[in-house]
This record gives structure tokens, C-alpha cells and sequence, in this order.
């Protein structure tokens, strides 16, 4: 295969060849080759996941009320999002309800990791690609500061603040020792930002991580730890005791007044500091519109975020829930994730084996059979690949596809959906044309790298004034004499039927997360999830359909050929989670002995 | 200059009297008596930065997340100041070759002087392809950094023992590092994850004082690992006391009585949560109403549910607790003897009946 | 060690003698004593398993559970020492005290003994034989589900008891290698627990041996092991 077209896209592989292995800055391990033309632009694209847990096999025959703790270990990134969930799966199968402050603080919690993750993601994992750490030294700290003040009434923005920041910078640049910025692509004519603005970020970055640690003591509050926060199947773990004996061994007013400081400041934090931030360097990358892929075509969420308590419809969801296909932006298909045609994962491409790997399957009927061969045209051996082969297997993800559609999830599709239902997201719609209206770029230009990056700065400010509306929910739930927060009406096995299964999901921070569970004599009998990154990160099916990576990385050009900074760029702006990216059961009445243990 | 942690203190505006104040206290708080001060002192205001090579194997990144959280010291501190953050594929600015050049650098410049910190363990099934970088198995890399390592630290549960894809089967064959690596000091940090003050704690215990912590039996940090979550938990005046929470959400879990019941493997966890707790001394999972999973255990995961008092035995291979098999046993030895008992009752009558009728 | 000679002497005395000593006073102290901690062990450890129900009112008003420990502890060094004391007697006292320590598994008679014994228990042999010390079979359930088990009992759970005393404790430098050595703390809570199970089905089966032997073999039991005195009824 030298050159074909699919879903509108060309792609050629007969240029140069180049690798990027491993990607760094995101969760896991990713391995990318593009073909470049005589231009440096990529005509060609090849996403890879590189690594394999097996938890599919690992989960079965174990207590469904355990799942939430193994699955929470997929990723410790978007740390609690699998637990959530798996406890909605196991909940759905059991047909359990759970109280008012139970969902009211799941609905937090699940806020507070978007508000976590995404700012995390923007400048720790992401800003790196924009900004230009060692232009930061050539900044004035005194326009720095009136730019910082120019855009936010941030109270840390002195000059001699910014001096401080830069000439610890210096001396850092100075010693020779460079740590995590050493081989990075400074200098190069792909960063754009002026060095005043590169001394913000810069800032802004340390600010940051100094600050993103505060924002997860609501996990440890309710969960007691973060990453990885306890959940509990028909409820919460944490009981509520206002003014009785022993309050201070539960959650108490003073438990609620940290949560609430931590939310408010987060709050603060985003509007005041991300933002701002976010449209500052957005403004200097607005003529950069590449890696839009798949977005302006084919986009899908879960939704998430029930409104009233124990109801999973797309009418109660406050992060919207359908899909979008052949880029008709007026039609959002509704999205059942119980209908054995929507949902189905491809293996043509992937390092599994399937009896018949020309169809999909369903997850309730998904098979997780490690098989890894690589195609005949693999650049050296299997334990020192050069260069993959697209046209056989070549990846550690599956296929999804919804309808046949290969889709991408995240933020941006999240947006984008409650963009269009004004009626029902007026928030969303409002903080969209605000930031477009301040770039002045139309709001095709959200199908982009940079649009991708925007949404997601516009959804955590939306997370985290919903994050405060459910903690005023909350309060006035306890002040109406409310303290349940656990269902325990089924918690024993002896009270579940014989057999049962269901689905739970949520948006994960990366984009659409769902769990499948069958639960047989106690015990899980099928658990499988389909993951965001298996959804982005996808690589190509039957039909030779690329996933939203790989079409996302298309006619982009490079600086350089040699630096991979466009490409990194863009893969960041999905946010890849690779740990996700395995599968976590096989099928009923599988053969566990076909899983080849050495 | 490289920039040392004192003058990041006097930068912050921390007078020379304080920061002798904060060495002698951290001479103290770790059981070095107050001549230590003065040593501390000067590793801190002299030393150059050790540069550390942070890999990740089959992992699911929360031990790096748990890292950042640290508040004391602060992240940013512990990367821009003490030590070198050389490699880690979460953090870094580069990528691909520009990042694996690094690896080689610091080999030949630092060698037998720097750091290399695991997160996530190598899977040995597959010829190691189940986890590839750079086109290759991590284990081979894994190996190649370690060679000239001074020491090697291995993050968390996966590190330590395996953790979750370790769990059985085991199907990539997930090794623990310190079963692949010999011949170099290797220090456990198990926890999924750890806490973020255990972990910038370790770390700059051995910048500090340019010596690997005291180790367990199981080659933990005793100054951490050395007493169970039991041993200093809140609520033992409960579990002595004999108050347990007996269902979510009833009065004892409200009163915040002993989690006992419900399956807190506190008694059996070594770890420093219930003093130390977690993201800057907050909560931790007791306090928030869970019980302890034991995450930091060996094999945590297959030790049966979490909410279970009594846990299996796998050497039974059918998922059995000792009070399923020891009942079963006594149950089974009872009914023997009566059965028994029976037919010897039955029998004598009848030799009674034959002596008789002779 | 049962010795052929010792059946021999056992037979002759039988229809010659009506009592022989065969425990020694320190060996049926310990007996008696060693069964009271063993039923303290027994209860305490199945409640620090599964505590019995919440005590009402303040925590600083009860210790319940810090009561039903310190049994236990207390007990299990009973215990302990008790073993080892009688360690001791079997190597200073009669060759009786040293039955359940060793087994003659060189000795082809006393396997056809075992199999004798066996063929009692299971109805097929009409007419008991009498021995002066443990018969041969109760002697090999004795040397197992008691002396090893012991042992094994011991060695756990001061291997327990360590975690509660500390690294770098006596209990620790001896008995803290078991913990990793088992797969840590709760394999070790789940083997001793099982333990008691096993020792308690043998208790079960030790005392209604006793107990029908004394009625069916004509010769004392528990009465030996209140006196010392063996005695044949014919």
C-alpha cells in the first residue's frame, strides 16, 4: 500500500520516514511514525499503544463490590473516573439506588478530578509545546507583569515577582542542569510567543503545580486519599455526622468548609489564572489551525454529571451526551451503549486475535486475546522494531468504532455537543463566544489542536462552577435533615440474582470511559471496558479507517524535521492515557488457558 | 552556580537562623540526635545536584501523580533544586530520540552517581513486547539504566511487588524490580502510591545524607514502613475498646468507631498513613470513612475481597478463608466422631448381646 | 519412643500388673495447664477474627478487645513456655515424655501397630491391645496435629505478636522472618486462624479417644493423666 483515501483524508506513506518513540507528557506509553513529504508534512500517520496490562484477565471470578479498586488502577491520572465508573456498572447490574449525598458527592468528586486533570494537563503535560521555556530569560519581568495584569486581576503579578521566578530560572539554566526541560526544542521557529508572554507561562507553570495539589484534598476528604480515592458500591464510604458524638471522625462543618475553600480557590484559580492564560497564548497560535482530524466530522460523548440522582438518560446529563457523524453539526444521534450495533471494537490491526477479525464485536461479547505478530514489512525484529507496518497488526489498542464510525472523544466533542443546545448548556454557549469573539476566529476554528486545547480550558471553568453548584446542593440536602450516604440494601451477595450485568460510564477527562459487567453466582463473570484513548488513539479497522490520532497528525507541517514538537502538539492536545488503553475482561466461557502466559 | 536548597530558603525569605532551626528539627523528626544538624546543614547548602532517571514500566502513572502532590517540600523545589530530574517520560520537554539521548548522557557522565527511580514493573511474557519503548522491551532498558546506577528506587507497589497486573494470572508476567535488577541497592516505596511526603522524604533523606535509609526485611524505608497503619491509627482506642462500624453508614461508622469489620487491612498494612496522611496531612482513607486496602502489601489484590475480615488462602486454589476450611474441618471431624461414636455404642451392644446369649 | 520391649512390658503388666507409672507429675501439670491455655487461645482468637457486637458508650470506658488480646497474648506465652518446658522434660524425664516428640518410623513393628491401631479405630480388629504410653496411632496423630502443629502455631503467632511490639524486638528478630516468608501479615493471620481450626478438630478427636478408649480398651485414660497411674481393668 503506498497511497489511499479514507473518511476524506489522503494518506501516502512514501516519504521519509520518521519516529517518535516515546511519546513523552502523557499517561502511558505511545509510539508515533509519520511519512513526510518533500515539505516536511505529514501525508501519513501511524499511532501505536505500546504496552499491555492484561487486568481483563485479572478481574474475573472477583467480587463485583471490589471492581471500583482495580479499575481505578488503570489510570492514575484521571484517578477515580474508572472507579466511578465501575461502581455505576455494578449499580446498573444490581439495580442498586443511591442516596442524594452519595450522588451530590460523586458528582464532586468527578468535578474536581476535571478541574485537577485538565489544569494538570495544560500546564505541565501540554504548555511545554507552546511556550518556550529558555525565551522566558530574554523576558522584561516589567511587561511581563502589565501583560499579566493587562489580561487577569491575579494578584501575584508584580515585576519584581516575575524578576524572582526568572532569575531562579537563570540560575537553574545557568547550573548546567537542566532536568526535565534538557533536549527540548527551544528555539525553534514553532514556538511563537513573545519572550514576556514565554516568562508568564513559565510562572504560571511553577504556580501551578504548586497549586494543583490543594485542588484534590477534596478526593482525600471524601476518599481519603488522592491519587486513588476510596469509592464504595451503593454510595459514598465517608459518613456525615453534623453535631453528634464522634463528629470529628466523620464528615463534619469543618470537612465541608475545606472542601468549599478548596473549590472556590480552584474556581478562582481557573478563571484568574488558566483562562487568561489560555487565550494569552491561544492568541499568538491562532494562525496555527492544524490536527483537527476526525473533530469536524465525527465526535462522540457518553455524557456524564446526572443531575437528579440515580438517572443515567441523556435528558439529565450535565455534560451532554450523543454523537455527531459525517460532520452534520445539526443532527446528534442519540447513543445506547446497550445496542450490540453502536459500540464495537475491531482487532484487524491490533495485537489481538478474534475467530472472525472482518467484524466487530460488542463489549458484553468482547474477546481479549493477546496476539502479538507483526506485519511482514517491519522494519527490524520483534524485539527491535524501526518501523512498524501499518498494514498488519501494529498496536496494543483495539479498534473502536460507533456505527462503523471511527469517533473522536474528549473535550472538545463535549463542548461542542453542549454548544449546540444552548438552551439546555447556556454556560458553555456564552464561554465559547466570549473566547472566540476575543481571538476573532470563527467557530470552525474550534476542529483544531488549538481548538481542542481552548475546549478544554472552556470545560474546567464550566466544571468548576458546576463543582460549587453541587456543593450548594449538598449543603441545603444536609440542612433538610439529609445524612445518607450509603444504600447498603444490597450490599450482601446473598441478595443479588443469579445472574446480572450492566453498563456504568462517565466522561473521563480524555473522553468517553464505559464499563461492562456480567456478574454470575456472586462473582464477576465478563468485565470489559472501552477506554477514551481506545476511542482516540484507534488504529485502523477492517476498512482501512484511521482513528482521530492518526488523521489528527495529517497535512500538518513540521518546523523541523527532526524535532517533533508540531506533532507532540497535537497528540498532547487529546490528552493520550495509555495505561487506559487495556482491556479488562474477556468473554464468558473463554478459554483463559488461549492467553499466552510464558 | 547550581542553586542548593538553602538558597532556595533564603530566597523564599528564611533567615540563616531558621533554616538551622528547620535542620536541627529534621536532625530530630528523624531520630539523628541534634549533632546531625550541622551535617545537614551543610549538605544543603553545598551540594550539587544528583541527577535522577525516573522510568515507567507497566504503571498507571499515580505514583508520579502522587510525587507532585508533595507539599513538604514543595515539587518544584525538590526538581528545580535538589535534585536533577534528567529523564521522566511524564514530565519531560522532549521526546523520542532527543529524550533516549539523555538516558545515554547521563550514563556516561554521571556513571556510578546517579539515581534511577522505577514506576510500574517489566512484564517478561512476549519476549517483553507487552511494554515497548523505543521499539524495544522496557526491561532491556530498564537493565541498561540501572548498570551504572548508584542506587534505584523503586516507586510503589508495581515496583515493589507488582501490584495490579501482577495479580493472578498475571498474564504479562509482571516482575518486581528488584527481581530483575541484582547487584546495585534497591529501596521499596511500595503504596498505590505512596504518599507524596514518604516520597520526596526518601528522596531527600538520600541526598541529604548520601546514604540509602534504613531497610526492613522486605527492603522498605524503616522510618516509614517500620509499624502498621493498626499501630497508630485514631480510631484503636475503638478497636480496644471493642466499637466497630457493623454496615456503611450506620451509628458506628458516623461515630467514627473501628473499620474493623468492614475490612480494613490497617492490621496488617505497613505503612505511614495513619500518621502521616495524605496530600499535606488532610485525611486518609479511615479518616474518610474506608477501610485500609492494604495497598501497600505484597499481593494485595489476591488476598480476597477488601471487605473482608478473615481473607483466603490461595495455596487452596479455590477461593477459601481459613474459617470456611478450619469449619469445615471441625465440622466434618465432628460428625466423623459421632458417626464414630455410634457404631462403637452399636457395636458393644451387640458384643454385649453375643457375650450374653453365650 | 514406644519400644517393642515397652508392648512386651505392657502385655506382661497387663496380666500381671494392674497399674504402671507412666506420667510423671510435670508432664500432667503441663497437660492440664496446656489444655486451659489452648481453650483461652482457641475462644480469644476466634474473637479477635470476628469481634463480637459493639460495646455501647464511650471508648474510654470499655477494652473490650484490648482485654480479649492480652488473653490471647498471655495464653500463647502460657503456652509457649509450656511447650518448651516440656521440651525440656522430654530429655531429662521418662522415655514416655518423649512419645510425642518422635516417631520410630525406622521401626517396621510399630507400623504394623499403626495399621493395627487403624483397623481398631475403623471396626475391624474385635479386641484392643493396650499400650502404657499414646498407642502407636494416637502417638503419630499426636507427633502431627499436635507437636508440629505447635510449633507452627507458636512460630506465627509471635510472628504477630511482633507487629504489635515493634521491629527490633526479641518476637521480631526471631519470628519476623515468617511474615514475608508466609506473603505477609494477613497470609499470616489467615494460616494461624486455620491452625486453630485444625488444632481444635483434633482436641475433638484427642479427648473422644480418650474418653472411648477408657470405656472400651479396659485400661484408664484420663484418670492416667490426673494420677500418673496407668490402670488395666483385666
Amino acid at each position: 500500500m503506498s497511497a489511499y483515501e479514507t473518511q476524506g483524508f489522503k494518506l501516502d506513506d512514501s516519504g521519509k520516514r520518521v519516529v517518535v518513540d516515546p511519546v513523552c507528557r502523557i499517561e502511558g506509553h505511545l509510539r508515533v511514525e509519520v511519512n513526510l513529504d518533500k515539505d516536511n508534512v505529514i501525508r501519513n500517520a501511524v499511532s501505536t499503544g505500546t504496552m499491555w496490562r492484561g487486568l481483563e484477565v485479572i478481574l474475573k471470578g472477583r467480587d463485583p463490590r471490589d471492581a471500583w479498586a482495580f479499575t481505578e488502577r488503570i489510570c492514575g491520572v484521571c484517578t477515580g473516573t474508572h472507579a466511578l465508573t465501575s461502581v455505576r456498572a455494578v449499580e446498573d447490574a444490581l439495580a442498586i439506588q443511591i442516596p442524594e449525598n452519595a450522588h451530590l458527592i460523586r458528582n464532586i468528586m468527578q468535578l474536581n478530578l476535571y478541574v485537577h486533570d485538565h489544569l494538570v494537563h495544560f500546564y505541565h503535560l501540554h504548555a511545554l509545546d507552546w511556550v518556550d521555556v529558555v525565551s522566558a530569560l530574554k523576558a522584561d519581568p516589567k511587561k511581563t507583569s502589565e501583560l499579566a495584569q493587562s489580561i487577569s486581576s491575579w494578584p501575584l503579578s508584580s515585576p519584581g515577582y516575575f524578576r524572582d521566578i526568572q532569575n531562579r530560572l537563570k540560575k537553574f539554566v545557568e547550573s548546567g542542569q537542566l532536568g526535565p526541560f534538557m533536549n527540548g526544542y527551544w528555539g525553534s521557529p514553532a514556538y511563537k510567543l513573545p519572550p514576556e508572554a514565554n516568562l508568564m507561562a513559565v510562572t504560571h507553570y511553577l504556580e501551578a503545580l504548586d497549586f494543583q495539589k490543594e485542588i484534590v484534598k477534596v478526593h482525600t476528604i471524601f476518599g481519603g486519599k488522592n491519587p486513588h480515592p476510596n469509592w464504595l458500591v451503593g454510595g459514598v464510604p465517608c459518613a456525615i455526622n453534623l453535631e453528634g458524638t464522634g463528629a470529628v471522625g466523620a464528615v463534619n462543618m469543618e470537612r465541608l468548609n475545606l472542601v468549599k475553600h478548596v473549590i472556590d480557590q480552584a474556581a478562582e484559580f481557573v478563571e484568574k489564572v488558566y483562562l487568561p492564560d489560555l487565550l494569552a497564548i491561544a492568541s499568538f497560535y491562532k494562525g496555527w489551525l492544524y490536527g483537527g482530524g476526525l473533530s469536524s466530522q465525527a465526535m462522540l460523548s457518553y455524557g456524564d454529571i446526572p443531575d437528579k440522582a440515580n438517572d443515567y438518560s441523556a435528558g439529565n446529563l450535565l455534560l451532554p451526551r450523543g454523537a455527531i457523524i459525517n460532520g452534520k453539526l445539526d443532527e446528534i444521534h442519540p447513543v445506547d451503549l446497550k445496542d450490540p450495533e453502536q459500540v464495537q471494537e475491531f482487532v484487524t490491526h491490533s495485537w489481538y486475535k478474534y475467530p472472525d477479525e472482518s467484524k466487530g464485536l460488542h463489549p458484553f461479547e468482547g474477546i481479549t486475546e493477546p496476539h502479538f505478530v507483526l506485519g511482514k514489512n517491519t522494519k527490524g525484529s520483534k524485539t527491535r522494531i524501526e518501523a512498524l507496518d501499518e498494514s498488519g497488526k501494529y498496536s496494543w489498542l483495539k479498534a473502536p468504532r460507533w456505527r462503523g464510525h471511527a469517533m473522536e472523544v474528549g473535550c472538545l466533542p463535549r463542548m461542542v455537543m453542549a454548544y449546540l443546545q444552548p438552551q439546555r448548556y447556556p454556560m458553555v454557549k456564552d464561554t465559547i463566544d466570549m473566547a472566540l469573539k476575543q481571538l476573532d476566529i470563527p467557530l470552525t476554528a474550534l476542529f483544531s489542536t488549538l481548538g481542542r486545547t481552548a475546549a478544554r480550558g472552556i470545560e474546567t471553568l464550566y466544571c468548576a462552577k458546576l463543582q460549587q453548584e453541587m456543593f450548594a446542593r449538598l449543603m441545603a440536602n444536609l440542612k433538610a435533615g439529609d445524612l445518607n450516604t450509603a444504600n447498603i440494601s444490597k450490599w450482601e451477595p446473598s441478595t443479588w440474582p443469579k445472574e446480572a450485568k450492566g453498563v456504568g460510564f462517565t466522561e473521563a477527562p480524555r473522553g468517553a470511559l464505559g464499563h461492562w459487567i456480567k456478574i454470575k453466582d456472586g462473582k464477576i463473570d465478563n468485565y470489559q471496558c472501552v477506554v477514551p484513548t481506545t476511542w482516540n488513539g484507534s488504529p485502523r479497522d477492517p476498512q482501512g479507517q484511521i482513528g482521530a490520532f492518526e488523521a489528527s497528525l495529517l497535512g500538518t507541517p513540521l518546523a523541523k524535521a527532526d524535532e517533533p514538537l508540531e506533532i507532540l502538539r497535537t497528540l498532547h492536545s487529546f490528552d493520550p492515557c495509555l495505561a487506559c488503553s487495556t482491556h479488562v475482561m474477556s468473554p464468558e466461557g473463554q478459554e483463559m488457558s488461549s492467553v499466552k502466559v510464558r | 552556580m547550581t542553586e542548593t536548597f538553602y538558597d532556595v530558603l533564603r530566597r523564599q525569605g528564611i533567615t540563616r537562623r531558621s533554616f538551622l532551626k528547620f535542620c536541627s528539627l529534621t536532625a530530630t523528626s528523624l531520630g539523628l540526635g541534634s549533632a546531625a544538624a550541622p551535617r545537614i546543614a551543610h549538605a544543603l547548602e553545598t551540594k550539587p545536584r544528583t541527577p535522577v532517571l525516573w522510568l515507567h514500566g507497566l504503571e498507571c502513572t499515580c505514583c508520579s501523580e502522587s510525587f507532585i502532590r508533595s507539599a513538604h517540600p514543595l515539587t518544584k523545589d525538590v526538581v528545580l533544586s535538589m535534585l536533577s530530574l534528567d529523564y521522566d517520560d511524564t514530565l519531560m520537554a522532549a521526546a523520542g530520540h532527543q529524550a533516549e539521548a539523555i538516558l545515554e548522557e547521563v550514563k556516561k557522565k554521571y556513571k556510578g552517581q546517579y539515581i534511577v527511580a522505577v514506576e510500574g514493573n517489566p512484564p517478561l511474557n512476549e519476549d517483553g513486547m507487552f511494554c515497548i519503548q523505543g521499539g524495544r522491551p522496557f526491561v532491556e532498558k530498564l537493565k541498561e539504566t540501572c548498570a551504572d546506577a548508584k542506587a534505584i528506587i523503586s516507586w510503589g507497589s508495581c515496583a515493589s511487588y507488582g501490584c495490579v497486573q501482577a495479580a493472578k494470572p498475571n498474564p504479562t508476567r509482571a516482575t518486581p524490580v528488584h527481581k530483575v535488577i541484582t547487584g546495585k541497592p534497591i529501596i521499596n516505596v511500595p503504596g498505590c502510591p505512596p504518599i507524596a511526603e514518604v516520597m520526596t522524604g526518601v528522596v531527600t533523606y538520600m541526598l541529604t545524607f548520601d546514604r540509602i535509609p534504613e531497610l526492613d526485611r522486605q527492603g522498605r524505608p524503616k522510618m516509614f514502613y517500620g509499624q502498621r497503619i493498626h499501630d497508630k491509627c485514631y480510631r484503636r482506642g475503638h478497636f480496644d475498646a471493642g466499637q466497630f462500624a457493623e454496615a456503611w453508614d450506620d451509628e458506628g461508622a458516623r461515630k467514627g468507631y473501628c473499620l474493623y469489620k468492614m475490612g480494613c487491612k490497617g492490621p496488617t498494612t505497613y505503612n505511614a498513613c495513619s500518621s502521616m496522611r495524605w496530600n499535606g496531612g488532610v485525611s486518609w482513607p479511615v479518616q474518610s470513612g474506608h477501610g485500609c486496602i492494604g495497598c501497600s502489601e505484597d499481593g494485595f489484590w489476591d488476598k480476597g475481597s477488601f471487605y473482608d475480615r478473615v481473607t483466603q488462602i490461595k495455596q487452596f486454589g479455590v477461593e477459601s478463608n481459613a474459617d470456611q476450611i478450619g469449619g469445615t474441618v471441625a465440622a466434618v471431624t465432628g460428625a466423623a466422631i459421632a458417626a464414630h461414636a455410634a457404631v462403637t455404642a452399636l457395636a458393644r451392644a451387640r458384643n454385649k448381646n453375643a457375650t450374653n446369649g453365650e | 519412643m514406644l519400644s517393642q520391649q515397652d508392648m512386651l512390658e505392657a502385655e506382661r503388666h497387663g496380666k500381671q500388673v494392674r497399674s504402671i507409672y507412666v506420667y510423671e507429675a510435670p508432664v500432667r501439670l503441663w497437660h492440664w495447664v496446656n489444655a486451659l491455655a489452648m481453650v483461652v487461645l482457641a475462644v480469644t482468637g476466634y474473637l479477635i477474627g470476628l469481634p463480637p457486637a459493639s460495646v455501647p458508650g464511650e471508648a474510654a470506658e470499655h477494652f473490650l478487645l484490648g482485654y480479649i488480646r492480652f488473653a490471647h497474648f498471655t495464653a500463647g506465652y502460657v503456652f509457649a513456655i509450656g511447650l518448651l518446658a516440656r521440651v525440656y522434660w522430654a530429655l531429662v524425664g521418662n522415655h514416655h515424655a518423649r512419645q510425642i516428640f518422635m516417631l520410630p518410623i525406622t521401626n517396621k513393628a510399630w507400623w504394623s501397630e499403626v495399621l493395627f491401631e487403624l483397623r481398631w479405630y475403623l471396626f475391624l480388629e474385635k479386641h484392643p491391645k493396650k499400650y502404657v504410653g499414646h498407642n502407636p496411632m494416637a502417638q503419630l496423630m499426636m507427633f502431627f496435629f499436635f507437636t508440629v502443629l505447635a510449633f507452627g502455631m507458636v512460630i506465627t503467632g509471635f510472628a504477630l505478636y511482633s507487629e504489635g511490639a515493634g521491629l527490633g524486638t526479641w518476637s521480631d528478630r526471631l519470628f519476623g522472618w515468617v511474615l514475608p516468608a508466609l506473603g505477609g501479615s494477613m497470609q499470616t493471620h489467615s494460616w494461624h486462624r486455620l491452625g486453630m481450626w485444625i488444632m481444635m478438630s483434633f482436641v475433638l478427636v484427642h479427648v473422644y479417644a480418650a474418653i472411648r478408649e477408657d470405656i472400651m480398651s479396659r485400661q484408664s485414660l484420663i484418670s492416667t493423666m490426673v494420677s500418673g497411674w496407668r490402670m488395666f481393668k483385666d
